[in-house]
């Protein structure tokens, strides 16, 4: 029985962890149409600002979350205002091949500065658990999972109170009208890229403390944040804690029963039979794109 | 077919004949051999991808799974089934076309990235597989990441050259014949604008699917020749992801959906990336991420795509 | 005169929107028919339930009495019935001759040679014969509209099914494209015509049927559909409609 409980806790923990990063590459094609395949290297980027600030400053993994936050936004908005803005009117295809592009350069690039060498954190509370019910919850992925909710209801409030994320919806709904009521199109492309960027290095940064660090680790959480949201629903906020939890659960299960390399197959296999059936995601509030 | 003038013939005869003497001018320096044999393997490649992605517009980020699977399927018949190269090789081929058939019907009803992540989720899941299988039921088929080590062939370089000149010939061909063809004529319509060619009477899905369908096969037939080159095969090295990334960059830089887009890209990237060292892998990739930027933002058409549309010339 | 086309309570439910309601009509062999109604009354969701895009809720669509509901659109295509864009959609990066021969060969299943033929055949027969090698991007819209028939009479389409085709024509080029439909139904072709400019449609069809909020409000020769009071009312609004009652 406790068997089960801790894998119902690990699984949550991790869908946690998956939605919190998953939330901006859904952002990113819900309002712009855009699958960005260099979403894991935001991850990628995030972390190592995390890192090499807590190796070379001593700081707390936790308080290089508003400097990786900072750099990710910048980063983000520089791509989309000056790379990604070309391809806009055209085909969507475009942009994707253009993300791969720059998956490639930036992850190959992060391999020359810091080699293949894997780097981990290790802080005096790393491995520390709370113990409750006879299951362990490791307190870093915990903080990861409540962070996931803090990010959603972030990105909730900012698109749905503020003016700037107001205008981001109605670009998401029709852009030729949104234009024609005068929104800057480009920037706003911009600042959304920037907010994608910057939660998904800020939960790059969260998770830090427990992955392992090394430069082409992109790829791998890229696949899993596209299962995730096609999982939730492709542009569709809430979704990512769906297919978050949903991945994060059925992971948890096949790797406590089955084994640690099933359960990485059950990703595909989950993420393809989706595909196939219901493309709109579990509750069917995806956009399935052209 | 639509009128194939004399001079195309000639020149096709000529390539071929070309093709067929010009090892003999390398036996001096295998290694020399090896880049020419390379060079034409990518051609072969690129052109898979170029048969389906190309010409239907529709991005395939799993390719490699067919590569992976002639790889295994030649393995498995050379070891476990004592097999002859000759009647495992042709045999990848036709078992990657049987699973093309099923993986296709289902993926080709989705569209852009939808198309894109599930054919790469399925050659992950492929590379999975293999490495998990023979754990997960207690047999000894697969040898996960073990690897299968095939027989050592008494044939020397020369003979995997032609090997790989017929299939890269056999893929030139079809674009060829694409490109004369009532077939190629409802791809180009597909990728145009597929719901106006479906109601136009273009039978949209047996169209892709066939696509889909030969590309695989001739994927896997270079599978299963790879592998018995090169003797040693894990499944990270036959699902690698590095060979559909190669695919894609080739045909891309080359023109997609053209007859010599395959050629010049394959041949200008296989050059550089010796010219660049196959030592550091990143310095060559870093190039190919700049190299798909560029393209995208200035040459979507590719080199060969654009020159066709800047002259308005049809080449073959 | 037999019904070549018959839609049999046709339905098409979007989730909870009913986008076409039970609709009833038939097209007779030989006929112009036109199809009004307001923007969003169901007309283009009805034309793709007829050619297989969409397939209907409910309901049974006859093509020369055989049942073709639901058939992929390159089946019902090839069987005979057509349809036109309401944008329109080239073949871009083909030329005027690539794209009418794709309806040729797919759509009339015909081989290269005779395909060839029948394309300069149609190319001429809807006055494009000095375009046939343009690339079909640089032709005139009233052009590209032409184009549009071309290909869909290339399959050798029976009936044909025209979404606004004479959107964003002037007069001369709308007399045309009139000249042109005549033509065509002279050559033995059934034609259904969704237009918004009345005096074309009333100009050229047989018989009139009109949508309104996905449902059939009146089918019938042009004179009597445009004094049935329902169909003024839809158009005009109740408060005109009672207007007119009263003045009359």
């Amino acid at each position: 029985m406790e068997v089960m409980f801790q894998a119902i806790i690990n699984g949550l923990l991790l869908g946690g962890v998956y939605a919190a990063y998953s939330a901006g590459f859904s952002l990113i094609f819900g309002v712009m149409g855009v699958v960005n395949l260099a979403h894991g290297e935001l991850i990628m980027l995030g972390a190592y600002t995390t890192y090499w600030l807590f190796d070379l400053f001593h700081l707390d993994p936790y308080l290089t979350l508003p400097f990786s936050m900072a750099f990710l936004f910048l980063f983000g908005y520089l791509i989309q205002k000056f790379i990604i803005n070309r391809v806009i009117e055209q085909p969507h295809i475009m942009s994707y091949i253009l993300t791969f592009g720059i998956h490639l350069m930036v992850a190959n690039i992060a391999l020359k500065l810091w080699t293949h060498d894997f780097r981990t954190i290790t802080t005096a509370y790393s491995g520390m658990n709370a113990a409750f019910l006879g299951v362990n919850i490791p307190y870093a992925r915990l903080i990861t999972f409540v962070l996931a909710l803090l990010i959603i209801a972030f990105l909730w409030f900012f698109m749905n109170k503020t003016e700037t994320g107001r205008a981001i919806r109605a670009t998401a709904m029709d852009k030729e009208v949104a234009r024609l009521m005068g929104v800057n199109i480009r920037e706003i492309y911009a600042v959304t890229f920037g907010i994608g960027a910057a939660i998904t290095g800020l939960a790059g940064s969260a998770i830090a403390p427990f992955v392992i660090i090394y430069p082409e680790m992109g790829l791998e959480y890229t696949i899993i944040a596209f299962c995730v949201v096609v999982l939730g629903g492709m542009g569709y906020m809430p979704g990512a804690l769906w297919g978050g939890f949903i991945l994060g659960l059925a992971q948890s299960f096949s790797a406590t029963y089955l084994s640690a390399g099933i359960s990485v197959a059950i990703t595909f296999v989950i993420l393809f039979f989706m595909l196939a059936v219901r493309p709109t995601g579990i509750v069917g509030k995806g956009l399935v794109g052209q | 077919m639509i009128s194939i003038s004399k001079k195309a013939w000639t020149w096709l005869a000529l390539a071929l004949a070309v093709m067929c003497a010009a090892p003999w001018l390398f036996t001096e320096n295998q290694y020399l051999l090896r880049v020419f044999t390379l060079i034409i393997f990518w051609i072969g490649m690129s052109g898979c991808w170029n048969l389906m992605s190309g010409y239907t517009g529709y991005i395939d980020f799993g390719p490699v799974v067919y590569f992976g699977i002639g790889s295994y399927v030649t393995a498995i018949g050379m070891t476990k089934f004592g097999g002859s190269f000759f009647f495992c090789a042709p045999l990848a081929g036709i078992i990657a076309g049987i699973v093309a058939l099923p993986i296709g019907a289902v993926a080709l009803r989705l569209r852009g990235a939808y198309f894109a992540i599930a054919t790469f989720a399925f050659a992950e899941s492929m590379k999975q597989i293999c490495l998990e299988f023979d754990r997960a039921f207690g047999v000894s088929l697969f040898e996960g990441s073990h690897g299968i080590t095939l027989p050592i062939s008494s044939f020397e370089n020369i003979f995997f050259y032609y090997c790989i000149l017929i299939v890269t010939f056999a893929v030139m061909m079809i674009h060829f014949w694409i490109e004369h063809s009532k077939y190629g004529l409802g791809l180009k319509a597909i990728h145009e604008a597929e719901d106006s060619a479906e109601i136009a009477g273009v039978n949209t899905m047996a169209i892709k699917l066939r696509a889909y369908i030969m590309s695989a096969i001739f994927i896997g037939i270079l599978g299963g020749i790879e592998a018995y080159w090169i003797t040693y095969i894990t499944p990270s090295d036959v699902f690698n992801v590095h060979k559909t990334v190669q695919m894609v960059i080739m045909t891309l830089l080359g023109g997609m959906g053209t007859f010599f887009g395959p050629v010049v890209g394959a041949s200008f990237l296989t050059i550089l990336s010796e010219v660049l060292g196959t030592e550091f892998v990143e310095n060559y990739l870093i190039m190919v991420g700049a190299i798909i930027i560029i393209i995208i933002l200035i040459m979507p058409k590719g080199i060969v795509g654009t020159i066709k549309e800047k002259k308005n010339i049809r080449f073959i | 005169m037999s019904a070549i086309l018959e839609c049999k309570e046709v339905s098409k439910n979007f989730g909870a929107l009913a986008a076409v309601e039970a609709v009833s009509f038939h097209l007779e062999q030989g006929e112009i028919l036109g199809m009004i109604g307001p923007n969003g009354a169901g007309k283009t969701t009805l034309f793709n339930n007829i050619i297989g895009v969409y397939k209907p809720s409910r309901g049974k669509i006859l093509f020369q009495g055989k049942d073709i509901t639901g058939l992929k659109p390159h089946r019902i295509c090839r069987l005979g019935v057509v349809k036109t864009a309401q944008i329109v959609e080239p073949f871009r990066a083909m030329t005027v001759f690539e794209n009418v021969l794709v309806g040729a060969l797919h759509g009339g299943g015909m081989r290269m040679k005779e395909a060839a033929g029948k394309t300069d055949e149609v190319i001429d027969f809807v006055g494009l014969g000095g375009d046939k090698h343009k690339p079909s991007g640089a032709i005139t819209v009233p052009g590209r509209r032409r184009l549009e028939l071309a290909r869909a009479l290339a399959t050798n389409a029976k009936v044909l099914l025209l979404d606004e085709n004479m959107a964003g024509l002037n007069p001369n080029e709308i007399e045309e494209a009139l000249i042109l439909l005549r033509k065509i139904r002279d050559a033995g072709v059934s034609i259904i015509v969704v237009e918004h400019i009345m005096r074309a449609v009333m100009g050229i069809s047989d018989r009139i049927v009109v949508l309104n909020f996905g449902a059939k409000l009146a089918e019938g020769p042009p004179r009597e559909v445009m004094n049935n009071e329902q169909v003024i009312q839809a158009y005009l609004g109740e408060r005109v409609s009672a207007m007119m009652s009263e003045t009359l």
